[in-house]
């Protein structure tokens, strides 16, 4: 185990219920783990924040935490110099922290410090790869992510060790870039358990509106899957809504009438597994998965958001920092790290080309 | 050919993709078990309620009857065929009109009509009593005069007038009051059909999706949920009893009964220890206890509690072999109970073995309009009652409710004495648990 005495925060964020607030919140108060109540004695914390990008309340709220909780808010390069592990929170709508403050950390970190970045640890594959090499250098070892890979799944399902796995599908919602990076951090931990493991991608497809719906029709992605992940939403929109109903949103064919503004982007791993992300606003509001097995046995399962304000989801994502920090192994493999930077920006390549295959010879593992 | 699927290809369309769910089955052998052995002729069901409007209980039950619901990743069409609705209140926002236009379901008038469908028999293969929801009158004790037990007895006399009978399910607990229970069992004995009652909470989602294993040597529980006395009592008694009933020897039967209330319950948690121990590993569960303001979240503890919480009820019953049950209600800062001011708004569970371990639970419900659009936790109660109507099998024993309503009615009995301690003779049911699992793991 390794010493963990001191911690810093970076962070660009700090309203309520945002991921800054939710994880700084439970390495200072504690939080919820294996039936008790967990906190972590003795550690001091030091804040750093990117001024310019708070917002005034806050900025205030982190001022209280400063005030009641005893800590040091300090420049980056104090906040980070003397701290054992670090945490860089990037602002709630975007999907990684700024590519500045990263390299900053790296760069005035001590050496052997476990760095974790929630989000992605970069917008692209190259930032990406230039962190990886930066923390090498100074054996930081660096995880990123969100909690999605760590919440309770209901039902509490996993893919099976080395499935042989045929396809896969992830419904989300929200704005480009988080719902790409909200869908590949659902999706990519359950698939990286497949037979012989995540060996990239070797193309990548956006389509949106009417060319979505008929890509499905053309079997690019599966409306089976689709049904069986909707299967597992708490919250389908539309009539039920309206009187509480429930419904089979695809057997009925509301799905194409409910979304608004549908988005998705298929993947072709370099196995030949098929993935799709599909962003469908205005159809449910939760986030749900389901894989097919080659022997046509299926995996579904909501990846589930704890209701708010305590989000709980946040309590076992702490757990995994809190574990990585003492003990030096990354929660999850670093390539997962990377292979979502590359996506995120292989989907934003590709949808200012819809409906055209991008090759992205670099997401594939050699 | 296109694969989208359209209303009138969908369900035949999607059944072979989903009948091979393999690793769905290891969890759902029931589901896959009757999806396999439904009959081309579905068998038919009444349903009978106070009320039917958007997030009613009648409303959860007809709709999944009705529309189907998301099961084991599917959506799952009913095994059953909704023929008959009786309701007794039509508010404006009434959906049973247009449920039973739209789906050609038969509108009794009464409910001998709903089980008969006019004729002389009996014909439905299963009775769903929903008396929840609706505006009735409350009694002296504050328990809503909801009117599960006359529609039980009409259904009971028009069994007994077609000399037939079919297996019914009562929603939440038998009755309000402990007579008219009672006579709900010894009806149900003594025509001998099966019976199934009870709340949502034993068969949601767990969070951890933990199970008490058969014979364990429990030593006590706790529940803790919230809710207005008559209404949410039993939700969270049920909550402690599917866990309690599951220990070393089975349920004997609860020999008194305490309510305790405010300033009461902080000095029961101040002196019993283990009782203590058990609220808050129970608290340890929640995702949803009320943060200081400036927060999101808090550490539970009994100075919060009583921060958050001034507001609190407490029901100490004390089973036959020793065994307690402490059931805890955190009601938040009024002085009457309302949702929006509770100190929580979940059902989590601690229970102590002999050996001092704990074993701690969130029975979880998505409960809408805040955390969902559907109420999904009635999904498993309907899927008990196809199986109790398919199989004619009970998934758990009616003892379990007949106790848990007692238990219900006397709690309410003892706080409205002021939180004296009652005797309960009447309570000594014994009764040993199915294996289950029953909740929600598929």
């Amino acid at each position: 185990m390794k010493p963990l005495r001191q911690l810093a925060f970076v962070l660009e964020d700090f309203a309520l219920q945002t991921p800054a607030q939710q994880l700084l919140d439970r390495f200072l108060f504690g939080y919820r783990r294996n039936g008790g109540f967990h906190k972590l004695d003795g550690v001091r914390i030091s804040i750093a924040r990117a001024g310019d990008l708070q917002s005034p309340p806050a900025a205030a709220l982190l001022q209280t935490r400063v005030n009641e909780a005893n800590l040091q808010l300090a420049d980056l390069p104090a906040a980070v110099r003397d701290a054992d592990a670090l945490v860089i929170v990037p602002r709630a709508d975007s999907t990684a922290p700024s590519e500045a403050q990263v390299t900053a950390v790296l760069t005035h970190a001590k050496r052997g410090a476990p760095c974790f970045v929630f989000g992605a640890l970069a917008e692209n594959l190259a930032a990406a790869r230039t962190f990886a090499t930066l923390a090498a250098g100074r054996q930081i070892t660096l995880a990123a992510g969100t909690f999605l890979p760590v919440t309770w799944r209901l039902p509490q399902v996993d893919l099976p060790t080395n499935a042989p796995v045929d396809e896969a599908l992830i419904v989300v919602q929200g704005p480009s870039a988080l719902a790409e990076l909200h869908a590949l951090d659902g999706l990519l931990p359950l698939l990286e358990r497949r037979a012989g493991g995540e060996r990239g991608v070797r193309q990548v497809k956006y389509l949106s509106g009417r060319e979505l719906w008929r890509a499905g029709d053309r079997r690019e992605w599966s409306w089976p899957l689709l049904s069986a992940a909707l299967s597992r939403s708490d919250s389908p929109q539309g009539d039920a809504i309206v009187d509480g109903r429930t419904q089979d949103l695809v057997g009925l064919g509301l799905v194409p009438k409910l979304a608004t503004n549908p988005r998705g982007w298929l993947l072709e791993h370099t196995d030949g597994v098929r993935t799709a992300l599909l962003a469908l606003d205005g159809v449910v509001a939760d986030c749900n998965f389901a894989v097919r097995l080659r022997d046509g046995s299926e995996v579904s399962a909501q990846l589930f958001r704890a209701p708010a304000p305590a989000e709980e989801h946040f309590s076992p994502l702490a757990a995994a920092v809190e574990d990585f920090f003492r003990t030096g192994e990354l929660p999850w493999p670093a390539s997962r790290g990377l292979l979502t930077a590359g996506l995120l920006g292989a989907c934003r390549q590709a949808a200012a080309r819809p409906g055209t295959w991008l090759s992205t010879p670099e997401l594939v593992s050699r | 050919m296109a694969n989208r699927p359209n209303v009138s290809l969908s369900r035949r369309r999607f059944s072979g993709a989903v009948a091979g769910a393999a690793t769905a089955s290891v969890f759902a052998p029931f589901h896959l078990r009757a999806a396999a052995k439904s009959p081309a002729k579905r068998k038919r069901v009444a349903l009978i309620t106070t009320i039917v409007r958007k997030f009613s209980h009648g409303q959860h039950f007809v709709d999944r009857l009705l529309e189907g619901y998301g099961w084991h990743g599917r959506h799952h069409e009913s095994p059953l065929e909704l023929v008959s609705l009786y309701v007794e209140q039509f508010p404006e926002t009434d959906t049973s009109r247009e449920r039973s236009k739209r789906h050609g379901v038969r509108l009794c008038p009464t409910i001998a009509d709903a089980l008969t469908l006019g004729t002389s028999r009996l014909a439905v293969d299963g009775v769903l009593i929903i008396g929840e929801h609706g505006d009735y009158p409350r009694d002296a004790k504050g328990q809503p005069l909801y009117p599960r037990f006359r529609f039980f007895k009409d259904v009971v006399k028009t069994f007994e007038r077609t000399n037939a009978t079919v297996p019914v399910f009562q929603d939440k607990h038998f009755a309000m009051d402990w007579r008219e229970a009672q006579e709900t069992y010894r009806d149900a004995q003594r025509l001998g059909f099966p019976l199934m009652a009870g709340s949502s909470l034993p068969v949601t989602w767990r969070i951890p999706a933990i199970e008490v294993p058969l014979g364990t040597p429990l030593v006590e529980s706790v529940g803790v949920g919230y809710g207005h006395h008559g209404y949410y009592d039993i939700h969270t008694i049920e909550t402690a009893q599917c866990m309690s009933e599951r220990r070393a020897g089975g349920e004997t039967g609860v020999k008194s009964v305490q309510a305790f209330k405010n300033e009461a319950v902080w000095k029961l948690l101040a002196e019993r220890e283990s009782t203590r121990r058990l609220c808050l590993a129970a608290l340890n569960r929640s995702q949803t206890l009320k943060p200081a303001p400036g927060r999101t979240f808090a550490e539970p503890s009994i100075e919060h509690l009583q921060r958050v919480s001034p507001f609190a009820v407490a029901y100490v019953f004390e089973h036959l072999d020793g065994f307690r049950t402490t059931i805890f209600h955190f009601n938040g800062t009024g002085t009457a109970f309302s949702r929006d001011t509770a100190a929580l708004n979940d059902f989590t569970y601690a229970g102590l073995t002999q050996s001092g371990d704990v074993l701690s639970t969130l029975m979880f419900l998505p409960m809408p309009p805040t955390m969902s659009t559907l109420a999904s936790f009635f999904s498993p109660l309907v899927n008990h009652i196809e199986r109790m109507v398919l199989t004619g099998q009970t998934s758990w024993p009616i003892e379990r409710n007949y106790l848990t309503t007692g238990m219900t009615l006397f709690a309410v009995d003892s706080l409205y004495a002021a939180g004296a301690k009652l005797e309960t003779p009447d309570l000594r049911i014994r009764y040993q648990p199915t294996p289950g699992p029953h909740f929600w793991l598929g």
